[in-house]
């Protein structure tokens, strides 16, 4: 067998996987082994990435500059104001001494200075589409047709779109009017949005059987919500579980049959 | 002990047994299952084969192989559409340093993949950007979209020289790809393959500026589908459904091929059509894999309601109340 450089590297792989997986049968020695290379590997191959992709091109380059090579034949010029971030940077490491530890606080403001000072932007840009989004209208407009008409058409058993001018017609009516179907899809989202907004009023007791029912109703639309998600959770990992099968029936006997 | 408690007390590493026997078998076996692709898929390959040729994308890739199962799906069906549109390409992650070392592994199969089929082989520095790793995704996009020139400024690329093998290292912006880019405005498309919350990140932090598109895990998926019904992105591929969805789309398009009946196999109604790819690989992973998804949700399905029979026949025979 000709163990080439992919066999070797696959093998290693499906080996480290079936030592981390042994951990399903029982606690064992063999998974602490590989559990211990892959955090050590993970942390020193951390280090590299953050140099070379990052503190060198992003920190030291524009600090000392760069020299003009036979590729590259304009010098860059580094700036020394850049050195200052280092003791900045360090400042952070001085939690450790129980004398000077205020000084850590120095570069832990600078960054919460710069995290609070985009909160307003952040929060707006983040949830402001949403509400706005959220504002369903609820009353059809029209009861021509209960359903949004189609752009396309079935014509000599091809589906394609409607010709000009019947499209823009078509087109023009579904932007002015709501649909019955669109009025009850926005109306299911629109009830279950307050319902499950109700659910999180502390401020005052829910009583009645309206307000408690509503609550009620909040609550088990969350429930649907988060039985949906870890559906989809569960789904996600059983994508992992095939993947590190095909990994081995797939990817390692492939590699190892071509080396025979 | 009846038999209804032996079924209620199975090791759960027979199960586990059971689990790796099926899905193995499954893999043998990819199948092409008819399939209605969601909305939001249907949204990301529209948005993204609307984009005209040769456009440039900036592509935030922020998954290792601890999601493999999904992410490089997703993440082989971008570099093939990318691929197959001759768009030009950045990439870089947010979010892990081991993401753009996976990353590049799997943009050189994809190219190895097309050069075989005989493709146009893309080449770093013409048709694609290697940025590695920036370590804080909030000051990272933060800063790209105050000033994209400013945020990458003297990031160096690896570039042919025109002699076989020869390559030399060009400032980025003098490079094909980002020439003709100032600001991230002058972007046609942000594409966040993720498996975290740093698509969150990139949305509330450039989405007024720039089209972005996700291909997220099942497990992100459900946090990111308020984002599109919002119109804050502009389409999702999510889990292994999502990556299954865009493969199926790859090979039949919106509105496009026709089944035996003369009818598209994927329709929608929005005016016109989205062509299928036409060319290069379509169905990949996510065929190989949704089939055998299908097969170990049918087993835990059958535990549960296995579990659950047991349990109340259990009960019933010793007459407690149920």
């Amino acid at each position: 067998m000709n163990f080439t450089y992919d066999a070797l590297k696959i093998t290693a792989g499906v080996v480290s996987m079936l030592a981390l997986y042994s951990i399903l049968y029982r606690e064992n020695k063999f998974y602490r082994l590989f559990e211990h290379i892959f955090l050590g590997l993970a942390a020193g191959y951390t280090i590299v990435a953050t140099w070379k992709d990052t503190l060198y091109p992003q920190w030291w380059v524009k600090m000392f500059g760069r020299v003009p090579t036979p590729d590259n034949p304009l010098p860059d010029q580094g700036y020394w104001l850049f050195a200052a971030l280092l003791p900045i940077g360090l400042l952070a490491y001085m939690v450790f001494s129980k004398k000077h530890n205020w000084m850590s606080k120095i570069p832990i403001g600078v960054i919460l200075g710069l995290w609070s000072g985009q909160q307003v932007q952040i929060w707006w840009n983040t949830w402001g589409p949403q509400l706005y989004s959220s504002m369903q209208p609820v009353i059809p407009t029209t009861f021509d047709s209960l359903s949004v008409p189609s752009t396309v058409e079935v014509a000599n058993g091809q589906i394609q779109p409607l010709a000009q001018p019947a499209l823009g017609t078509v087109q023009q009516q579904i932007s002015n009017n709501l649909y019955l179907t669109q009025a009850i899809t926005n109306f299911i989202f629109v009830v279950t949005f307050v319902a499950a907004f109700s659910y999180f009023i502390f401020s005052f007791e829910l009583k009645g059987k309206f307000l408690t029912g509503v609550n009620k109703f909040g609550r088990w639309m969350l429930m649907i919500g988060f039985g949906a998600i870890f559906g989809s959770t569960v789904m996600a990992r059983f994508a992992l579980v095939i993947d590190r099968m095909s990994y081995i029936v797939n990817e390692w006997v492939q590699v190892l049959f071509r080396g025979v | 002990m009846t038999i209804w408690e032996k079924m209620q007390k199975v090791d759960r590493r027979i199960l586990y047994a059971i689990l790796v026997v099926l899905v193995c078998g499954g893999l043998f076996f990819p199948s092409t299952i008819k399939t209605d692709p969601d909305p939001s898929s249907k949204s990301f390959y529209e948005a993204f084969m609307k984009m005209p040729k040769g456009s440039t994308v900036i592509v935030q890739t922020d998954w290792t192989n601890s999601t493999r199962g999904e992410s490089m799906g997703h993440f082989e069906n971008l570099m093939r559409l990318m691929m197959a549109g001759d768009h030009k390409f950045v990439f870089y992650s947010a979010a892990d340093p081991a993401a753009p070392q996976v990353a590049r592994t799997v943009i050189a199969r994809i190219i190895a993949e097309r050069k075989e089929q005989g493709f146009r082989e893309y080449k770093v520095g013409e048709d694609y950007i290697d940025l590695g790793f920036f370590p804080n995704a909030e000051a990272t996009n933060t800063s790209m979209g105050v000033n994209l020139r400013a945020a990458w400024a003297k990031r160096m690329s690896k570039m042919p020289t025109g002699e076989p093998g020869k390559m030399k290292e060009v400032d980025i912006w003098e490079t094909p790809v980002l020439k003709e880019i100032g600001k991230i405005e002058d972007v046609d498309m942000m594409v966040v393959v993720t498996a975290s919350a740093s698509i969150d990140i990139a949305i509330q932090r450039l989405a007024n500026k720039v089209d972005i598109t996700a291909l997220v895990t099942g497990v992100t998926g459900p946090t990111v589908l308020p984002f599109y019904q919002s119109g804050q992105v502009k389409g999702i591929g999510v889990g292994l459904k999502g990556v299954y969805d865009i493969e199926y789309l790859m090979a039949n398009g919106i509105n496009d091929v026709k089944d035996e009946k003369g009818l598209a196999v994927v329709t929608w109604n929005k005016a016109g059509s989205v062509p299928k790819v036409q060319d290069g690989t379509t169905f990949a992973r996510g065929r190989s894999y949704y089939g055998t998804l299908h097969v170990a949700l049918a087993l835990l399905i059958l535990a549960v309601v296995m579990g659950n029979v047991a349990m109340f026949a259990s009960r019933r025979r010793k007459g407690d109340s149920v």
